[in-house]
């Protein structure tokens, strides 16, 4: 397998308190990878295993060097780290909480915040909300040793703010200096345009002209636009507000995970995030691998088997019934049963709604799209419509649809049979997209099953809220703006 | 849009019509049918939990810094206490405890009043000791900490689970409420409030009550009445889940912060920035910086977690920041539970004085202070323990 990291310096870090080897500055998820490790997280009340999927961020939280909540994905490994699983008690290795998955899925509808066995007042309240807290907090707080200085923002004025540093906004960045305007590009990789590189697509090289700020999340866009947030990945890093006369969004698309059991199990990737780890550090999704698709799957396969994957299969999503595999993929049904370690998704393909949303919507009881396009444009694969999600006509009640907040078909379908269609409501009754993600891919899965239901089109429901800033920015961070963004009076 | 278009299975009378679906609605709804009131109607032109009812810190306190508020509030949470008893549905009310905090010696005097105040009114509060700080705030800046009010009777509620329960309770007890059904017009009669119009539908009205929350004055306009205040946007944020750091509910009254460590372990609350009061459900950028820049200095433990959510929700303020609770002088009729911005706590205990009135036309001594002319008669309620900007 052709890898660039190879030649890195190993270092020696801690998962769970045992040793492993690690090349210096790849993420500790590829690092644990390469060791065989898949599972990193569990599901917040069921317990389920979860790992590095490129769809749900709660597969790659864990906690390092006493630090909760920290994206392993992102995060590079270095000498003597501790890395811990969160959400475990007492302890990784002997993890009673593992129980929970014993539970019917039933048994935690409506969440266990406000699940009916919950006691009413009084002290036995008080003794559940405190294991309740306990639960759901996944991790014990900062070490308060940990740095907790102010992290000082800075405030910038650009002509043009590009977001997202593939072939898209190259261009869009590269045009837009031509015409003279001051443009800054904003990705989030730490280098421009991974995606595409991991696909072999020729990139025209990025204008000098042009500020690059890597490793930074876009992801607030205040007054209808005018004013945008982005946060370092690194905690050491203040944000920067970007005061802007137009955006373009040139963020792509990701791939929607199929609505089968089985999806949110280890082993299972979105089709970007598995070939960009397999382009950068040499790590194969695994070593048999079925590629499904609505439509792209046989280049993304192609692409994989380039960098030495081994392919078992490539079909169409619709024709992929269920995963199978208790704590990492093991086979898959496509009408005959394909034994496999991993499975990757190439569609359907949607972009990312929330900076969009943020912009473009209004309201006073609630916030819809206004369809006004103000200073925002989208560029590139972002323009393109989403595809329709596949919903299996006997879709099955275990299909996670919200991994990070154990919300199932099940417990969707319970709730839209009752007559309850209302998408923001949905949200509230069953936490389905309240967690690290805020609701990209969940809402967009969410809303296909209600939309199958009910024999409505996807695009008749109001989507829920789109809100920043989805866990981008830390408090120190956020606290470094106050002095640089004063109230809009 | 799903916006449902007006419901064909509208009544077309009722004793009562409340104008608003969120808590305040819904409590006056639920205890106006423990007065036996059966043919209820509320309206709400948004979506359940749509309101401000659904976007708030949650934060639930029976005393504050002068005795007219402290009275309302204290009946409030002593109802807070039963209500999941009385509902048949889980509040999830929890006495964890909400603590008053002064960071300047002015502010601290004022506390040392307020506690006077509840001393007399027989709440429930004392001074932690600087000493004792450690044990009840673990996390907390000392520094930073001039006096702490504590009121252990004080907590919170999930909203989500307070709302639902009121629904339940009200639908139960034959309380029949519309979502997504905009009150459209008033009819008056003979100087009284006599329908309300859902586009063409007409509701014949025993009596009206408006609780629209941040629309309220919208809603007076339609009514052809006047009441005081003006509307704003709060904001709020949440962090991202960790295991339990704080434990009691916050208020900060110099930083104008309040918060708590909900159930799910995330830090929820917010701060009072000093902009132009506007109607929007869009979050600006300075509450999450100085709401950021207040936990960071408070419990300097939270600078690496990060902000999971910010999100916004609009209330009608009175010139006092009290409520304007009562018949409306200029209208027979038409109730108002408006001028809210401790409306959530506030909303049982209101609730039942309203119903109250309504139903049995005894005005409590508890709302008198609060009905809706005391501005005209010069008599606003001063109160110095809200966290609230001053606009
Ligand atoms: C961010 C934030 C934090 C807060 N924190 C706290 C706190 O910690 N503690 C506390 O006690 N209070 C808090 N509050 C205040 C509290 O939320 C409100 O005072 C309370 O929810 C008001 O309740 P309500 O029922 O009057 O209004 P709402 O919940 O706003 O309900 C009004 C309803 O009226 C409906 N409506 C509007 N127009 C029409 C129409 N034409 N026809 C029919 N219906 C209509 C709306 O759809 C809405 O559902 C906070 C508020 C916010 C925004």
């Amino acid at each position: 397998m052709p890898s660039r990291s190879d030649d890195r310096q190993m270092v020696e870090f801690h998962w769970n308190g045992h040793p492993l080897l690690g090349r210096l500055g790849e993420p500790i998820a590829v690092a644990l990878r390469r060791q065989g490790i898949g599972v990193i997280a569990r599901s917040r009340k069921l317990h389920r295993p979860l790992g590095q999927s490129g769809s749900y961020i709660a597969g790659v939280l864990a906690r390092v060097d006493g630090r909760p909540n920290v994206r392993l994905d992102l995060e590079p490994v270095g000498q003597g780290m501790r890395v811990e699983a969160q959400n475990v008690w007492p302890s990784a290795r002997f993890d009673l909480l593992k129980a929970a998955q014993l539970l019917p899925a039933k048994a935690i509808y409506g969440g266990f915040e406000h699940a009916d066995w919950t006691p009413q007042g009084g002290r036995g309240y008080h003794l559940w909300e405190r294991l309740m807290a306990h639960l759901a907090g996944m991790s014990p707080p900062p070490l308060p040793s940990l740095p907790s200085e102010i992290r000082p923002g800075r405030r910038v004025q650009y002509d043009t703010v590009v977001v997202g540093g593939g072939p898209a906004g190259r261009h869009a960045a590269n045009e837009a200096a031509a015409h003279g305007r001051k443009v800054a590009v904003v990705t989030r990789g730490h280098i421009c345009g991974r995606y595409a590189a991991a696909c072999g697509v020729e990139q025209e090289a990025i204008d000098d002209r042009v500020a690059v700020f890597t490793g930074m999340e876009l992801f607030g866009s205040y007054r209808q636009g005018a004013l945008l947030v982005g946060a370092p990945h690194r905690y050491d890093q203040g944000a920067v507000a970007f005061d802007t006369q137009e955006i373009v969004l040139a963020t792509g698309r990701r791939s929607i995970p199929p609505l089968v059991p089985g999806s949110h199990v280890p082993g299972v990737m979105e089709a970007q995030a598995a070939l960009v780890m397999a382009h950068e550090h040499g790590v194969a999704p695994g070593t048999a691998v079925a590629v499904v698709g609505s439509g792209a799957q046989a280049a993304i396969a192609t692409r994989l088997t380039a960098f030495g994957a081994n392919i078992v299969h490539v079909g169409d999503v619709a024709d992929l019934t269920r995963i199978n595999g208790r704590v990492h993929v093991n086979s898959i049904d496509v009408g005959a049963t394909v034994i496999c370690d991993a499975v990757v998704h190439a569609g359907p393909w949607h972009r990312d709604p929330n900076l969009i949303f943020q912009t473009q919507s209004d309201g006073l009881l609630q916030l819809v799209s206004t369809g006004a396009s103000g200073n925002l444009r989208v560029a590139g694969a972002a323009e393109e419509a989403d595809e329709d999600v596949v919903v299996p006509a006997n879709l099955s009640d275990d299909v996670l649809i919200c991994p990070c907040m154990d919300v199932t078909a099940g417990e969707l379908l319970m709730h839209i049979d009752a007559g309850e269609t209302d998408p923001e409501v949905l949200k509230r009754l069953t936490s389905c997209g309240m967690g690290p993600c805020q609701g990209f891919p969940c809402w967009d899965s969410m809303i296909a099953v209600l939309a199958s239901r009910t024999g409505q089109h996807p695009a008749e429901f109001a989507r829920p809220s789109h809100r920043a800033p989805r866990r981008a920015i830390t408090v120190a961070q956020a606290a470094g703006l106050h002095d640089v963004v004063g109230p809009d009076r | 849009m799903n916006a449902r278009p007006v419901n064909v299975s509208l009544p077309k009378k009722a004793s009562v019509v409340i104008v608003g679906g969120g808590i305040q609605g819904l409590c006056c709804a639920f205890y106006l049918t423990t007065f036996g009131l059966r043919d209820v109607v509320v309206l709400d032109a948004g979506y359940w939990q749509g309101g401000a009812s659904g976007r708030n810190g949650t934060l639930i306190r029976p005393g504050f810094g002068g005795p007219e508020w402290t009275e309302l509030f204290k009946l409030s949470c002593d109802e807070w206490s039963q209500l999941s008893r009385k509902l048949g549905e889980n509040v999830m009310f929890t006495k964890r405890g909400y603590s008053m905090i002064a960071e300047r010696a002015e502010t601290a005097a004022m506390l040392g009043r307020a506690a006077g105040v509840h001393r007399d009114l027989g709440v429930h509060s004392y001074f932690v000791p600087q000493a004792d700080l450690p044990h009840h705030l673990p996390a907390i800046n000392h520094r930073r900490v001039a006096a702490t009010l504590h009121l252990p009777d004080g907590g919170v509620a999930p909203h989500h689970a307070a709302m639902k329960g009121l629904r339940a309770a009200c639908e139960r007890n034959g309380v029949q409420v519309f979502y997504r059904t905009a009150v459209t017009a008033f009819e008056r009669t003979g100087g009284r409030a006599s329908a309300v119009y859902a586009g063409e539908h007409r509701i014949d009205a025993g009596s009206v009550v408006i609780a629209g929350g941040g629309h309220n004055l919208k809603l007076a306009d339609l009514a052809g009445i006047r009441l005081d205040g003006y509307s704003m946007r709060i904001e709020a944020m949440a962090l991202e889940p960790i295991r339990p750091l704080i434990k009691p509910a916050l208020a900060l009254i110099d930083s104008l912060a309040y918060f708590h460590q909900t159930s799910r372990g995330e830090v929820v609350g917010g701060t009072e920035v000093p902009e132009r009061p506007r109607m929007s459900l869009s979050t600006d950028l300075p509450v999450m910086a100085a709401t950021a820049k207040v936990y960071l200095e408070m419990f300097p433990q939270l600078a690496e977690v990060r902000v999971l959510r910010h999100w916004a929700g609009m209330i009608h303020v009175s010139s006092d920041f009290g409520p304007l609770l009562g018949e409306h002088p200029d209208l027979k009729d038409l109730w108002v539970s408006a001028g809210w911005s401790y409306g959530f706590a506030g909303a049982p205990g209101a609730g039942l004085l309203l119903a109250k009135a309504i139903a049995t036309g005894e005005v409590d001594r508890r709302m008198q202070p609060f009905a809706v002319d005391r501005f005209d008669r010069g008599k606003p309620v001063a109160e110095a323990g809200i966290v609230l900007a001053k606009n």
